[in-house]
Formats: C-alpha cells, structure tokens, sequence
C-alpha cells in the first residue's frame, strides 16, 4: 500500500465528509400533533429528557393513549368500531389533515488556531470560514396511524445530494403487555444504546464511530465503511418489561459500497432503576415541576453487532470483513448532573486490505448539567484504541469541553473545544478518523516530523442549528 | 259537540307531545355537567337514568347524512325508538352498525331514507361502508330520561317522575360512575359528573 504525502489530508476530509453527513434530530411535526412545546421532551435539543426518551421508546407515542394527547386534526380512514369488521372492512387508521412534515439546517463555523495543526492542514491553512454555515438542510415527517402505528421519516440535503436517513413504521404493542413487543420496519439507526442515538450536547451521535475499513482499506469497502452507529435498511423489534427492563434485536443490511447482504444483527439488554420508568407511564419521573428533566436514575445496557462488509474486489485479494461488537454503557443521573459513559470493543477479521485482523476499542464519556433548559455546560471526552494484526497498538483521544445553548427552543448552538491527543497514527504516516460530533472529530496525522505522538488543540467549532 | 271535541284533540296534543309516558308533566328536572379527561371527547357523551323504565311511547327520530358527516353526531334514543336515517348527498351511501345484535341497511341514494328500530340498550357505532372517515352514535337507554350533553357538557333531563333514580353516563371512549339522586316534583336538582380513561 503506498501511501502519498497528501493522503493523511485527503482522508482527513473524507473523515470530515463522513462526519458530516451524520445527522441531527429534532423533529416539530410532533410538537404541531400534540401542539406541545420542543421542551416537552428535550433540553437543548436533540439531547432527550427522560420524558422524552419514553417517547421514542414508545415507538414516538405519548404514555397511556396516545390520541388523547392529539390536539392536531386527524383525518379518519376509517373508524375504531371498523376493527370489529374487520376483514370484511380495512382495519382503521388515521392521518394529520396538515402534512406533518418540519424543516431545519444546520451547519458550523469552525475556528483553527493552528495552521501547522492536523486541522489547520486539512483545512489548507484557513482559520476561520463561513462556507459551512447551512451545509445541511433537513424534512422530517412524523405521524401516527393509530394508538399503535407510527411513520417517521428524515430526508437530509447536503452536498448536492439527498440522503433518506429514516424512512421508518413503528409497530407498537404488538403481543403480551404494553410497550413489551414492539417492530420497527425500514431504514433507521439500530437501537444499540438505551438511550436515543442522538443523545448528547456535545456530539451529533452519542456512541463516537471508528470507521476501521476506511482507516486500513482504500478500496470498495473504505469507501463507505460499516460503523456502529449509521443508518441502515432492516427490521428491529424491542421493547419494555416492567417500566424498568428493555431489550432490542436487529437484523439489517448493514452498509456496503457494493453489496449490502442482510446478515448483520445486534441486540441489545438493559435495565433502569429509580427516575421516569423507562416506558414514561405511570406517575414516576420528575417531582419537581421547575426542573422536569431532573431525576436521579441509573441505566445499564450491554449491546452487541455483527456486521459483514463484501467487496467487488475478488475475496484472494481484499477479503470480505466481518465486525463483531460488545460493548457496555450507562447513564447515571443526579438532579440536573448527567453522565453517560460507553466501552465497545470491534474487531475485524480482514480489516486491512492485505487481510489482516485489526481490533479497536472505543470509549467515550459525557457529563453535562443544566443549569437552565436552555443552558447546559459539559465535557465529553472519546478515546479511540486500534492494534492490527502484526502491528503496535495505538490510541487516540479527544477531550472536548463546550456548552450548548438554546437561543429559541428550537434554535441552539454548541460551542465545543477540541483538544486532541495521539500516541501512533493508523498506519505510516496515516490519519485517524471516526467520532461523534459534525464540529469536532478524530483528524490527527501524522506529522511530518515523524513523531509517534503529537497533542493539538485543533479547533474551536460552532454549531448553529434550527428546526421548524 | 264541536267545543268537546275540540277539548278531546287538546287533550291528545299534550299527551302526544310528552316525550314520556310515566307522570312526565309533573316531574321533576336533572341539571348539571359532565367534565371530561380529556376534553376533546365531551361531546359524545350521555347521561341517562338507569330507571324507572315505564312505557314510554315508542319515537321516531332522524339522523341525515350531509356533506360526509352524519347529523347529529351522537344521538339519545330509548329502547323501542326507531330512527329514520336520510341521505341528502349526492353520492350513495350505507348505514351500518357492528355493535350489538348489528345491522346493515343497504346502501340508498339522494333523498333515499331506510328506518332501524332499536331493541337493545347500549351504544351503537354509525357507519357508512362507503365513506369509513364517517362516525356518529346512536346511544340507546333503557328510559326516556336521557339527554345529550352540548358542546360544553352540559345538560338537562326533564320530566323525571318523583322518586331516588341512579343516573349513568356513557361516553364513546371514557367511563364515569353511576350515581343515585332523588327527584322531588317541580324542583330542579343539579348533578355534575366526570368521565375519564
């Protein structure tokens, strides 16, 4: 593999580009059915309260019956009494009478103090640009068929092109108790973690990615690398026992430049003691009105992937790769103080282009408190561990102190710090990629030098974001 | 011979007019309010009393179907009562209900009317098999004391004979409990009431 002295850059870019495309979440359609308020179920937003992550739980339904809740005017395809019809008639549903759609864009401006920084190179030396300002424009849809049925859609321009990120059903409380068996059908993020995907102030993701193929294989499968969190086409059933236990199991198609076989699967287990039942029913959760995000909870879950990534390539010479994940992670929160922490381990079997194994562990922590609904200061901090088969092991970390605000409850910017710190690089003179956040990722090359570590503040990121 | 009869015809006129048969002109009234969690459900909500049966004579009333939508939305009817449903669209419609014993009248055109008579007690849903987005209840009560709350929840029951009667509700989606309460001749006693899920 020769590697020229502009690639650790044009990676970096491609990183920057992957990153990029990761998406928000928020979504107005909801807040116009219930004519309810983004705070209802968010802090700064995407970041859920725990009201909120019951609601995406639910299969984005309220606790109880949902159509009580529904303030916004429904159009009948039909009528409750039809179930008893039914075949004879079509088993009842009903849609929004205004198209329950919302819009938003994003974008950053991002500050490279360095020129001589990983940042600064890949940014050709600029320091401060306006370019990215709204590089991403979102619809989203939202809506439920009946107490039990949702649809959820998120289309996202960028680039000049057009992404389908959720193009999902939500079957609820198909069999046994209430929220106990629950089937997402389409194409959407894995349920991996307890909490929803978006969930944090500082990154757009919560679990940081590692995109090992498009660190050691440039071919096929770099081009469009298989990570733990992404959006993928498949079918996912999950749900909640007792308020309190909550599992999901997935099988999908994974992502391939090439061929997308639907032989990749996850699971997931965990469990939630004291705070809002998981499912939000009942009368558990926030006691004090003035701070409805606050609790004091603990949630533990253990996950697990597989993923096989093909290639066009012929299998002597770059073979096909396969994933395996597990991983552990928690939130423990105390009043308005939250910390989420996550370990997963990912190992390859043919990560490299010559074939070889490559393993990777990925850690990350967040702690956040919201001093306000609208004010939340936090530190996040994402470590990244990599040892190919044959090679030294090496790490990568970035420590990430910033504050998210909320100018309107539906427009926020983040301001995040990142402070970089590399012990090795990928390969020789290679770059590291991955992360979780639009405005601030895991970019360090190697320098030229050739130093084995290097520490950078690469950039200070501001990230605007509105949803309507 | 003309004022006697004359006399006779007033005299069936106020028999008739009652809209029950047990010492009706002389009764008493309930008054009062349902309140509803949640609220958008209100309007389809009854109260009733449970008894005293009597022999009401039986009514015929109308439910039309216009612009899509049956009028009224809900309706009171007692056991025994028959309701004459309309078409005044332009398009053919069906009238269908599920519940109870279930019936099916067909479809008819414009200005085409088909009758059921109610024999059971308990709620029926109104469909057309044709247009599924349409709805509206026929709430048959065991009595003719029985009315249907408006837009505000209120509501009021006249002619209730003298006596300690138990008062029900009924709402498409929400329940409430049943209460007892005592009538006096001429005198107007008042009763609010909740339903919810």
């Amino acid at each position: 593999m020769t590697i020229s002295k502009t690639t650790p850059l044009r990676l970096a870019l491609v990183a920057l580009a992957l990153a990029l495309a990761t998406p928000a979440a928020a979504i107005p359609a909801f807040a116009r059915k219930y004519a309810t308020s983004c705070l209802t179920c968010h802090t700064v937003y995407p970041k859920l309260s725990p009201f909120g992550e019951a609601f995406r739980r639910n299969g984005y339904m309220f606790p109880g019956v949902d159509s009580d809740f529904v303030k916004a005017e429904q159009i009948p395809m039909g009528q409750e009494a039809n179930k008893k019809t039914f075949p004879q008639t079509a088993w009842p549903s009903s849609i929004p009478a205004a198209v329950p759609l919302s819009f938003g864009a994003n974008g950053k401006v991002v500050v490279t103090p360095s020129k001589t920084s990983s940042a600064g190179l890949a940014a050709n030396g600029t320091k401060f640009t306006l370019q990215d300002l709204a590089p991403e424009g979102h619809i989203w849809g939202g809506a439920a068929l009946d107490d039990n049925t949702t649809v959820w859609a998120e289309l996202t321009f960028a680039g000049g092109g057009a992404d389908v990120e959720h193009a999902q059903l939500l079957f609820n409380n198909l069999l046994g108790p209430r929220h106990a068996l629950n089937l997402i059908v389409g194409h959407g993020f894995p349920n991996v973690t307890q909490y929803g995907p978006h969930s944090s102030y500082l990154g757009d993701a919560m679990l940081p990615t590692m995109p090992v193929s498009a660190i050691y294989r440039p071919d096929d499968l770099g081009a469009d690398p298989w990570t733990l969190v992404d959006n993928y086409t498949g079918m996912e059933l999950n749900g909640v026992f007792a308020g309190m236990v909550d599992y999901a199991v997935g099988l999908n198609a994974g992502k391939t430049a090439v061929i997308a076989p639907t032989d990749n699967f996850y699971g997931r287990v965990g469990f939630k003691l004291g705070g809002m039942r998981l499912d939000g029913e009942g009368s558990s959760g926030a006691q004090d009105a003035a701070r409805p995000w606050a609790e004091t909870a603990l949630g533990v879950y253990a996950f697990g992937y597989q993923s096989n990534s093909r290639t066009s390539v012929a299998a002597a010479v770059t073979p096909a790769d396969t994933a395996k994940v597990i991983g552990l992670g928690a939130r423990g929160q105390l009043g308005s103080a939250e910390l989420n922490v996550a370990f997963y381990n990912q190992a390859h079997n043919h990560g490299t282009d010559t074939g070889d194994k490559v393993t990777g562990q990925v850690a990350f922590g967040e702690l956040s408190y919201v001093v306000f609904p609208w004010l939340v200061p936090a530190v996040r901090v994402e470590r990244f561990a990599l040892k190919p088969a044959g090679g030294t092991s090496i790490s990568n970390t970035l420590i990430q102190p910033g504050l998210a605000v909320l100018i309107r409850p539906n427009v926020k910017l983040v301001t995040v710090f990142n402070y970089e710190k590399t012990n090795g690089f990928p390969t020789s003179g290679g770059a590291w990629m991955g992360g979780a956040s639009d405005w601030g990722q895991h970019l360090s090359t190697a320098p030229a030098s050739g130093a084995a570590s290097l520490s950078e503040f690469e950039t200070i990121g501001f990230f605007l974001a509105w949803a309507n | 011979m003309i004022q006697n009869a004359k006399r006779l015809a007033r005299l069936l006129l106020f028999v008739a007019s009652s809209s029950a048969g047990v010492a009706a002109a002389d009764g008493g009234i309930i008054t009062g309010k349902v309140e509803a969690t949640p609220s958008k459900y209100l309007e389809e909500t009854v109260v009733y009393l449970k008894g005293p049966k009597g022999a009401a004579k039986p009514e015929v009333r109308v439910m039309d179907q216009r612009a899509m939508a049956f009028i009224p939305h809900v309706m009171a009817v007692t056991v025994g009562d028959t309701v004459k449903f309309q078409n005044h669209d332009g398009v053919v419609h069906n009238v269908y209900s599920p519940d109870n014993e279930g019936f099916n009248l067909g479809a008819f055109k414009q200005e085409e009317e088909r009758s059921y008579t109610f024999s059971q007690e308990g709620s029926y849903s109104q469909l057309c098999s044709m247009h599924p987005e349409m709805l509206a209840y026929v709430f048959v009560a065991p009595t003719p004391y029985k009315a249907v709350v408006d837009k505000t929840g209120n509501f009021t029951i006249s002619h209730v004979p003298a006596g300690t009667w138990q008062v029900a509700v009924w709402n498409s989606r929400l329940k409430g409990a049943d209460k007892s309460v005592t009538v006096v001749a001429g005198q107007t006693v008042t009763l609010n009431v909740t339903v919810k899920r």
